[in-house]
């Protein structure tokens, strides 16, 4: 035991004092650290923008060149598109993702509700890469052949769904469609959730009232869930607005905005994947990461309203009511019924033919709202279903290869008569993804831990709610913005490490940092106080009783949180096409470009080789498989610490 | 007195555990019949039984009887049961997101009473019925959520009585507030049997001697005692009640 007894020397208690203060000082340090990181985000790239800021002023954001040639840049296009394949995705997945929420918090019965609530969350876990290789293969045709056509035949072909020359499936339309499908598990997931969180005695009044399950859920359970739904629908888009490497793979990308959807254009994230890495030194590439200053300053904006709304909501349970938002005024006339109870009372409640047609009418509104919802929700887990399928189809036969995940990347070759291809492999992506995982989790978990054992334990203050907002907002930041201020830093630092797995660890680090983070912060609040009080009672000094007790207690939480943070980064493409780069070969030293599965998937997505194009889905498997791995150690992880501490 | 409710044989369960044996009770009509026993016994699931609630929460299971005057109404659409048999919960529920009126209103809505003027009625007389008028007046556009805790659970019983239910059922609905808010919702019982049949769980035994005619006593799932409430309290026949009702245990 090292808590101090009466007969110890003061000299032990005055240590554990400092000890106490260090802890506590350190911490805040790392939390600190947080808002110093988003701060040199936007400074590093306001700093590297400069000369395209002052060259073009505002006029950037209004014209629609982009000419390399002559050096004049302009961001319309490039805004434009972002702004309507956000909007389009937007109309297509809030109906959607409202509906199957509704269907799996109100209506499923509950035998189906926790398989399929389970799939929901397993394809927000889906790597964007992923989600446009399959649109890219899947959706792209799909498009230009059946729907885009049938649509332009719709609308008469006029207006923005009018026909092009040529139905493509490459552009704003196929775009939007891949943002809904992304935004769609997000903002079903916090709706979800919203809806779950309205208590059950409002659903039950409405339903003693005499109201259908439909009617309950109008009622009372919309209502109040509205700014919960809301704060998802905005998450969501933000995640829209800085989607990068799944657009690139489906949009076309070219630097026009074009009159009708069904047109090639870009968006600024994609556009800023596309040049980056192709554009030297010079205005071309301070325009460029001026689109990433217009990037950060929408999704700062984006995720700020978003928490705002989540925190108003959050401050709000149990305490004053909201307003409504339509107040009727009504003021009651006629004359006062007597009060004495026995007083006749005139029935108000229609009754014979037209009461049970009403109930008819009434029935056949909650059918049709069951089949809606149902219908919605086979539509969010659907683009699941269709991504595994597609890459057990097409690239199960390398995973069943055991020389798959040793090899290295094969001679591109497609099997004719008469000539074998040479059986490829993913080792050095594999390799390269694990290495540059360790990296991250090396600076994530230890600074993610630590700042968020100050945010839960000494951070209720002023300064502690800053840092979990900045967290929140920086889960937000695209993480192409992290590749590209990663990328740019070390060019300045360690010029001969720019692209490799050093940067890359970097840059998925600074993914994982706010998540680890803000779980840390979230699950050790769930520790109850009185278990910190039972121990600081017994004379534990406050970093004492953190150390043992709380993170003891909160450890399947803490796993889950770490587990989560590092599938996110496993599986981006974005924050690495600018810092590790790629390589087909395995990885020698930290210091040289490196290859990772995602990079690799992205890299041979549109291939002409058959064997490299089989290769990539192989790699989609083994994502896949390892988000499967993680979302079920994440399941085990929580349950028997969370049993423990109810009985404890 | 008519039996206006009757269960037999009901059985009910939460997934396997099983919270209710063989309950045949009999509920007479116009009076106010109070459930009493100690906590988990399963008062309160015999309550939701009575108006089909229980099936709303997952895994849960029903077997056996409940008749709604003759009619078994397992047999019936739980929607048009619910409309019969009101329901008024433990702690009080307004809905947030509706004024005080549209509170009271939301029940004449989903049956379809439309117009100003019969809406108004509708709510003035729940309103009146259950004391509340003088009260929230010059409330009627407030929230409902912003009145006192006694004036939400009043404002709940006026949204029950709003649709005309024949029986109410009260799970123990002043459990969650102050001495004189509780006076309050006592007396307006009183005033409710005349017109309703009342159920009402309480685990307050002074209260179920003050608002109820009758009372029934349930012990881990089972009914001990049913009597008139005077007799129940007074010379209870089973030991188990009287050492339930004297404090000997629970």
């Amino acid at each position: 035991m090292t808590r101090p007894r009466p007969g110890q020397p003061a000299r032990r208690l005055r240590w554990l004092r400092r000890l106490g203060q260090v802890v506590h000082a350190g911490t805040a340090l790392l939390a600190a650290g947080l808002i110093g990181l988003l701060a040199l985000l936007a400074y590093v790239l306001v700093e590297f923008a400069e000369p395209s800021i002052r060259r073009f002023g505002f006029g950037f954001l209004s014209s629609s060149t982009w000419d390399g040639i002559h050096n004049v840049f302009g961001a319309w296009p490039q805004i434009g598109g972002t702004l309507i394949t956000s909007a389009l995705a937007l109309l297509l997945a809030v109906p959607v993702a409202l509906g199957s929420a509704i269907f799996l918090s109100e209506i499923a019965p509950s035998w189906l509700r926790s398989p399929v609530t389970y799939a929901v969350d397993l394809s927000a876990a889906i790597p964007s890469v992923v989600y446009g290789f399959w649109a890219y293969l899947v959706l792209v045709p799909l498009d230009a052949q059946t729907i885009e056509p049938g649509l332009s035949w719709l609308s008469g072909g006029r207006g923005p769904f009018s026909a092009p020359e040529r139905f493509t499936g490459s552009d704003l339309f196929t775009a939007s469609i891949v943002l809904a499908v992304m935004m769609l598990p997000t903002i079903s997931a916090l709706s979800r959730e919203a809806l779950r969180a309205v208590p059950r005695t409002q659903r039950e009044s409405a339903l003693s009232l005499g109201a259908t399950r439909w009617e309950a859920t109008r009622m009372s359970v919309l209502g109040p869930a509205r700014s919960g739904i809301l704060a998802g629908v905005i998450l969501g888009l933000g995640r829209a607005l800085g989607e990068a490497i799944a657009v690139t793979m489906v949009i076309g990308n070219i630097p026009i905005l074009p009159g009708t959807v069904f047109s090639s254009g870009t968006t600024l994230a994609s556009w800023l994947v596309t040049g980056f890495s192709e554009t030297p030194p010079g205005l071309e590439q301070d325009a460029l990461i001026e689109l990433g200053v217009i990037l950060l300053v929408v999704a700062i904006l984006v995720n700020v309203l978003a928490r705002l709304i989540l925190a108003r909501f959050r401050d709000r349970e149990g305490e004053e009511p909201p307003r409504p938002l339509w107040r009727r005024r009504r003021r009651l006339r006629g004359p006062l019924l007597p009060t004495s109870a026995s007083a006749p009372t005139a029935t108000r409640v229609p009754t014979g033919s037209a009461f049970l047609r009403r109930r008819r009418a009434r029935r056949a509104v909650l059918w049709a709202a069951i089949v809606v919802t149902a219908g919605c929700t086979v539509l969010v887990v659907l683009p699941l279903a269709s991504v595994v399928a597609t890459a057990a189809q097409l690239g199960g036969s390398a995973v069943l290869q055991p020389g798959f995940y040793s090899g290295t990347t094969p001679i591109g070759c497609n099997a004719r008569a008469g000539v074998t291809c040479p059986v490829g492999g993913i080792g050095p992506e594999i390799q390269g993804s694990l290495v540059m995982l360790g990296l991250a989790a090396l600076i994530a978990v230890p600074v993610g831990l630590l700042a968020g054992i100050y945010l839960s334990e000494y951070g209720r203050n002023r300064f502690g709610r800053t840092v979990s907002f900045v967290a929140d907002v920086l889960t937000g930041v695209p993480t192409i913005l992290l590749g590209v201020v990663v990328y740019v830093v070390f060019l300045m630092s360690y010029h001969d490490a720019a692209h490799s797995a050093l940067s890359g660890g970097v840059a998925l680090g600074l993914i994982m940092l706010p998540i680890v983070t803000r779980a840390t912060e979230e699950a050790l609040r769930t520790v109850p106080v009185a278990l910190r009080e039972a121990a600081l009672a017994l004379g534990f000094p406050r970093h004492r009783v953190t150390g043992r007790v709380v993170l003891g207690c909160a450890r399947g939480a803490l796993i889950t949180g770490i587990l989560l943070a590092g599938s996110r980064a496993i599986g981006d493409a974005a924050a690495l096409l600018f810092t590790a780069g790629g390589s087909n070969f395995y990885l020698q030293n930290l210091t040289t470009p490196t290859a990772s599965l995602p990079w690799f998937i992205f890299q041979n997505f549109n291939s002409p080789y058959l064997n490299l194009q089989t290769d990539a889905w192989g790699a989609v498997l083994v994502l896949l498989l390892i988000m499967l791995v993680v979302s079920i150690g994440a399941r085990l992880a929580v349950r028997p610490v969370g049993d423990a501490a109810g009985a404890g | 007195m008519a039996t206006k409710i009757e269960t037999r044989e009901l059985n009910a369960w939460y997934g396997r555990r099983q919270a209710l044996y063989d309950v045949s009770l009999a509920i007479p009509e116009g009076e106010v019949t109070a459930v009493i026993g100690p906590s988990g016994c399963g008062k309160s699931t015999l309550l939701r039984c009575l108006n089909r609630l229980h099936e709303e929460t997952p895994r849960a299971r029903v077997s056996g009887e409940i008749l709604l005057d003759g009619e078994d109404l397992m047999h019936l659409d739980p929607v048009a049961v619910r409309f019969r048999v009101g329901m008024v919960f433990q702690k009080p529920s307004p809905f947030p997101n509706m004024s005080v009126f549209e509170n009271v209103a939301a029940g004449p809505r989903l049956l379809g009473v439309r117009g100003n003027d019969a809406l108004d009625a509708a709510v003035l007389e729940a309103l009146q019925l259950a004391g509340l008028w003088e009260e929230v007046a010059d409330h009627l556009d407030d929230p409902g959520t912003s009145l006192s805790g006694g004036q939400q659970q009043r404002l709940c019983i006026a949204r029950a009585l709003a649709v005309h239910p024949e029986v109410l059922l009260m799970d123990e609905p002043c459990s969650a507030l102050d001495p004189i808010a509780t006076n309050k919702v006592e007396a307006l019982i009183a005033t409710l049997k005349a017109r309703y049949t009342v159920v009402i769980v309480t685990h307050n035994l002074a209260q179920a001697v003050r608002v109820s005619d009758r009372t029934a006593f349930l012990y881990l799932g089972k009914v001990v005692e049913v009597d008139r409430t005077s007799q129940l309290f007074g010379s209870p026949r089973e030991k188990l009640t009287e050492n339930y009702v004297t404090g000997r245990f629970g």
